[in-house]
């Protein structure tokens, strides 16, 4: 059942963090019966609730139906308390992009939640017994999750519908759960996994098994370099607390994985400028008047107008990787690097359980921070979290320390459809390892 | 990458930039294609797919279902009398 200071934690959630860009406010809207309470990223559509992803091109879209992760939890007893904070369309580190306000990490106020889902990870953090639906195109889930000292899973790519979400890069975008509690995740992913005619992707999948065991783990040598000795001290904390759990950590090389990066950046924008095609203006969100134009300058004032600057960075960068004459270089090659990877992991999963690396190379880092980092500099922070996405591969971050009060997260990459092994590790490693929550002051 | 190609892509991509935006996005653009240029030394493999897993077409015979609420899409749209409102096509 559903305390009675919900409402009043949602709102402290979204009015001093920034969790929420639109919350459940009526307090007689909490009152009804309801097994347990979740929220949805804004990409995510659900009736009663706009859903802007971020981005002003979407301002006041209401749309008429729930997707169907959302539609799933809430014939399950769910009450949708509300749409968390996101950088534009997914596009982010940090959930600094975004039209509708920053998110702050609550283990520290002046400090980046992560992103893009950095309202889903803040919300987790911040409720009790709280489920966070959140999208991971390249490490939208674990990256907010390590930040924010909760537990993210990516499923793999195709195992839960992504009908009602609103796109980034259809061969990559994933949707999965966020909580400070692993057995909500555990408990609510058969719900929301399966088959759905309405996303192909989802209609292939073997039966969900969250059977499975982990009795090895595999850390590549590539994952190491470039981490913050914070970062670098928790993680060789936790590889030690594993072996003395009786699981063997091997030591591996994945050379393909420093291709992962920019493959990852080339299809990911290639795709997003395609599907951001659909904002012309004329259909829903900000509704262009100007009807007096001719057709080109017609869109092209809608999409300059609302469009934030990394969505324009990405814009230009996914339509110049596939131009003709560019194409074989970039979106080409990067589909192969695809297959490189993919076969490298499953080389890797021959000898080892899951592959475990660090989330982040770094803790939650200061807003003041993140605004002087170049874009690339930005990019390059997802170097761990890229890999597995590329690969549709599902993951977990799960917290593994606290230098200095700050979360630092680990991340296990399971085969293909074997989720139910991530969820063995998080059983086992959250038996012998406390997880904190943030002080929330009163 | 220099502000000419950029502008370029931006006709491509329908979007009009500021000479602001023209110059920081092609500084940009150069910085993230000098680092992806590693793309070079992967190798090539036989074959690709355009999805990480198999995926597969299940076909089911077309039916012909009305949309609950045709009304809610005018709404969105902001549609005059019925009509959907665009932009001159010439």
């Amino acid at each position: 059942m559903i305390a009675n200071t919900l409402p009043e934690a949602v709102r402290r959630a979204a009015e001093e963090y920034g969790a929420f860009v639109e919350r459940l406010e009526d307090p007689l809207a909490y009152e009804e019966g309801c097994a347990f309470h979740f929220s949805a990223k804004d990409n995510l559509c659900a009736v009663g609730f706009q859903a802007r992803a971020g981005s002003r091109v979407l301002d006041g879209y209401r749309p008429p139906f729930d997707a169907t992760a959302v539609e799933r939890l809430r014939q399950a007893g769910g009450l949708l308390v509300g749409k968390t904070a996101m950088d534009e369309f997914g596009f982010g580190t940090f959930s600094t992009n975004s039209a509708h306000g920053v998110p702050r990490n609550p283990f520290d106020r002046e400090r980046a939640c992560g992103g893009s889902s950095g309202g889903a990870a803040a919300a987790a953090a911040l409720l009790e017994g709280h489920l966070a639906l959140g999208v991971s195109t390249g490490g939208s889930i674990s990256c907010p999750a390590a930040f924010c000292g909760v537990v993210g899973l990516t499923p793999t790519y195709g195992r839960v519908s992504r009908w009602g979400l609103i796109d980034y890069g259809n061969s990559l975008d994933k949707v999965g759960l966020l909580s400070a509690d692993p057995a909500l995740i555990r408990q609510y992913l058969p719900i929301i996994a399966g088959p759905d005619p309405r996303d192909p992707t989802s209609q292939a999948q073997p039966p969900l098994d969250l059977g499975g065991e982990v009795g090895s783990v595999a850390v590549p040598e590539e994952a190491l370099a470039g981490l913050s000795g914070e970062v670098r001290g928790s993680f060789d904390d936790a590889l030690a607390a594993l072996e003395g759990m009786g699981i063997e950590v091997r030591r591996v090389a994945m050379p393909s994985l420093r291709f992962a990066l920019p493959a990852y950046y080339v299809l990911a924008t290639s795709e997003a400028s395609t599907n951001l095609a659909r904002y012309c203006g004329m259909r829903f969100g900000d509704i262009n008047e100007h009807t007096d134009q001719s057709f080109n300058d017609f869109f092209a004032q809608t999409r300059s107008r609302d469009f934030g600057r990394e969505a324009k960075r990405r814009v230009l960068l996914g339509t110049f990787t596939r131009m003709v004459g560019f194409r074989d270089r970039y979106y080409t090659k990067a589909l192969q690097v695809r297959q490189l990877v993919i076969r490298e992991y499953a080389r890797v999963f021959r000898d080892a359980d899951v592959v475990l690396t660090p989330t982040m190379p770094f803790v939650a880092p200061r807003l003041e921070e993140v605004g002087r980092m170049r874009p690339l500099e930005m990019y390059q922070a997802d170097f761990l979290t890229v890999p597995p996405n590329l690969a549709g591969l599902p993951h977990i971050s799960m917290p593994c320390g606290y230098p200095g009060g700050l979360p630092v997260g680990m991340q296990a990459v399971a085969p293909h459809w074997a989720e139910g092994r991530l969820l063995a590790l998080a059983d086992r490693w959250g038996a012998g390892f406390a997880y904190r929550r943030p002080e929330v002051r009163a | 990458m220099d502000e000419e190609m950029v502008r370029r892509v931006a006709r491509v991509a329908r979007l009009e930039l500021t000479d602001e935006e023209a110059g920081t996005f092609a500084a940009d653009l150069e910085d993230i294609l000098a680092a992806f240029a590693v793309l070079d030394e992967a190798p090539a493999t036989e074959g690709f797919g355009f999805n990480p897993v198999p995926v597969e077409d299940r076909l089911r015979e077309d039916e012909v279902v009305p949309y609950p609420d045709p009304a809610r899409l005018r709404q969105e749209m902001r549609a005059k009398d019925d009509w959907v409102r665009g932009p001159r096509l010439t």
